[in-house]
């Protein structure tokens, strides 16, 4: 049994963008734990001061020496968070979950985002496009205003389709009806709300694609420890606890601990 | 002068603790969850969750509300039953650098005695908490931590069940908490942990819908300090047995109101979702508040603030 406290991270603020009001991106010199965070995965942050929990947030984009950390400000928490400054220290726990699972990925994928889930598809894009793969990504969000970071992606090299609530930016309406006139790809990639999830589940069952579902929800410890998180999965779900059976062959699985991604075709919710 | 180390032992009913700090049932997982994050080594002892007889599936989501001071949760005791548990979790907890307590949970007198029962022959768990006292589960959960007798009958069948030491863990949700503390001692605890969660909920005034899938949860963290501060006061003067105090403790002053109040030790729950080192931090506040202070041991403190308590360890404290 491990007995030391190897997940946690002591970092430091070294880059804070506004990328627009109220989304923030944090960039933090994180050397060990940028050296193993996979895409997908996510951390728990520590806001200084009387917090009464810490906030789980997609880890972003990173390179040797830093992470980034993209979110938009909602609550108390994550003003604290917004209001950090270069110099400042902050504690990270992780990197948590299992991320996306990108081995032996097609080279043709589609990565799907609504909102904030653009926090949480970067560094698949760019591992994908690493690996020769076309990437193209749908973006949706409320208003134009809010597609925030596009450059980055269209820098790496990413096809990008936009949809918005109100038409400012590309399609007028879900970026889920942008996917379905879309050419299908080989593999789907999403984050975002839930209805945006369950809609790109239902265009990938229809038209036989595979679809690896990052889901976002409210947690307490993010490691698995207090059950707060769970969505119901097919008993024979690779990601299901092992736990015994249950008559109608659906198991709870944490999000945050067998999660945050899950295969679209294994939920049951 | 070197001072000698400060003493932060406690005895618990019978459960012999090198810190005094136990990680509350239900946000520590098996332990195993958290170990990457915190030191195990100097924690108290890891509370496991609540295991009922038969696989729960737990409550729909959402289970989790976070409120200005605290934690909302209506998880529903999702256990994969205790006969899965012995087999498969806390037989894996062998090298657990401290003592593991498992938790025991129901919907019946003989149920609770049974899962007592397969804690008692698992070598790897040190005490029984018994949480009579879920506020989130349909029917009667909580039913018996609100009703004297109700308390005394559970006890007395889980005190038949196990030679362990018992905790009975009681409910802030009642009109007089010192009369159930007095049955449960009556039955047979050993120690008791005052309080579980305070009832609460908490509405969607966009949808118009409570935002719990239970509707109604217990709520924990800061928010909660003054109730169950104020509970182990009243709970330390009706009985002699030990208390573990737990209610939105999240640093070493508050768990100091707690054990001045009348608690031998503190539960740590909600903090540990803000900070997982919250309670190897409180080890090291309260050694150096001791030694500022010229004491040798945290015994020397317990009730302090509470006039009328009396515990055998007390007594013999201000004789000595």
């Amino acid at each position: 049994m491990a007995v030391s406290a190897s997940r946690v991270h002591e970092t430091r603020v070294v880059a804070r963008i506004e990328a627009t009001a109220g989304v923030v991106v944090l960039r933090m010199q994180a050397p060990e734990l940028a050296a193993i965070a996979r895409p997908g995965q996510f951390v728990m942050a520590i806001p200084p001061g009387e917090a009464s929990a810490a906030v789980a947030l997609g880890l972003y984009d990173a390179d040797a020496e830093s992470v980034s950390l993209l979110f938009f400000v909602a609550g108390k928490r994550t003003k604290v968070l917004a209001a950090l400054r270069p110099g400042e220290p902050l504690v990270l726990l992780g990197p948590l979950g299992n991320g996306f699972d990108l081995r032996d990925a097609p080279k043709d994928v589609a990565i799907v985002a609504g909102g904030v889930g653009i926090a949480s598809v970067l560094l698949a894009a760019l591992e994908l496009l690493r690996a020769g793969a076309r990437v193209r990504l749908f973006y949706g969000a409320r208003t134009a205003r809010l597609l925030v970071e596009r450059e980055r992606f269209a820098s790496a090299g990413c096809e990008i389709v936009l949809a918005t609530d109100d038409g400012t930016a590309g399609l007028r309406g879900f970026v889920t009806d942008a996917l379905a006139s879309a050419h299908m790809p080989a593999l789907i990639l999403a984050c975002g709300p839930t209805p945006m999830l369950r809609a790109t589940a239902t265009i990938a069952a229809s038209a036989n694609v595979p679809a690896q579902l990052a889901l976002e929800e409210t947690f307490a410890c993010g490691v698995g420890g207090c059950w707060g998180c769970v969505v119901p999965l097919v008993q024979e779900s690779a990601q299901a606890p092992h736990f015994p059976k249950t008559r109608d062959g659906i198991v709870r699985a944490r999000i945050c601990a067998e999660g945050p991604v899950f295969s679209a075709s294994e939920l049951r919710w | 002068m070197v001072r000698p180390p400060v003493d932060l032992s406690v005895n618990v009913g019978g459960l012999a603790l090198r810190y005094p700090t136990l990680m509350g049932s239900g946000c520590y997982g098996t332990g195993a969850e958290f170990a990457p994050f915190a030191d195990l080594s100097r924690i108290g002892a890891i509370v496991l969750k609540s295991a009922t007889l038969a696989p729960r599936l737990g409550n729909a989501m959402p289970r989790l509300v976070h409120t200005p001071a605290g934690l909302l949760n209506a998880i529903g005791l999702q256990n994969p039953g205790i006969d899965w548990l012995v087999e498969h979790e806390i037989a894996a907890l062998g090298g657990m650098p401290c003592p593991i307590v498992g938790s025991a949970a129901g919907f019946s007198v003989d149920e609770y005695a049974q899962v007592c029962g397969r804690l008692d022959a698992s070598p790897e768990i040190s005490a029984i908490e018994l949480n009579i006292s879920c506020p989130n589960v349909a029917s009667e959960g909580e039913t018996f931590a609100c009703d004297a007798n109700l308390t005394a009958s559970v006890v007395r069948a889980a005190r038949a069940a196990t030679r362990k030491p018992l905790i009975v863990k009681l409910s802030p949700n009642v009109t007089d908490i010192a009369a159930i503390a007095r049955e449960a001692e009556r039955a047979g605890a050993d120690a008791l942990a005052v309080v579980n969660t305070v009832r609460g909920m908490a509405i969607d005034v966009e949808r118009w819908e409570p935002r719990l899938g239970n509707v109604a949860g217990g709520l924990s963290g800061p928010a909660i300090r003054p109730i169950a501060v104020l509970a182990v006061y009243e709970v330390a003067r009706a009985v002699r047995i030990p208390i573990v105090g737990q209610g939105g403790i999240a640093n070493a002053s508050d768990a100091l109101e707690f054990i001045l109040a009348g608690a031998s030790a503190v539960g740590i729950g909600t903090a540990n979702f803000l900070d997982p080192r919250v309670p190897e931090r409180i080890a090291v506040e309260l050694a150096e508040y001791l030694a500022s202070r010229n004491l040798r041991a945290i015994s020397e403190i317990v009730g302090r603030a509470n006039a009328g308590f009396a515990t055998p360890e007390q007594r013999e404290g201000d004789a000595g």
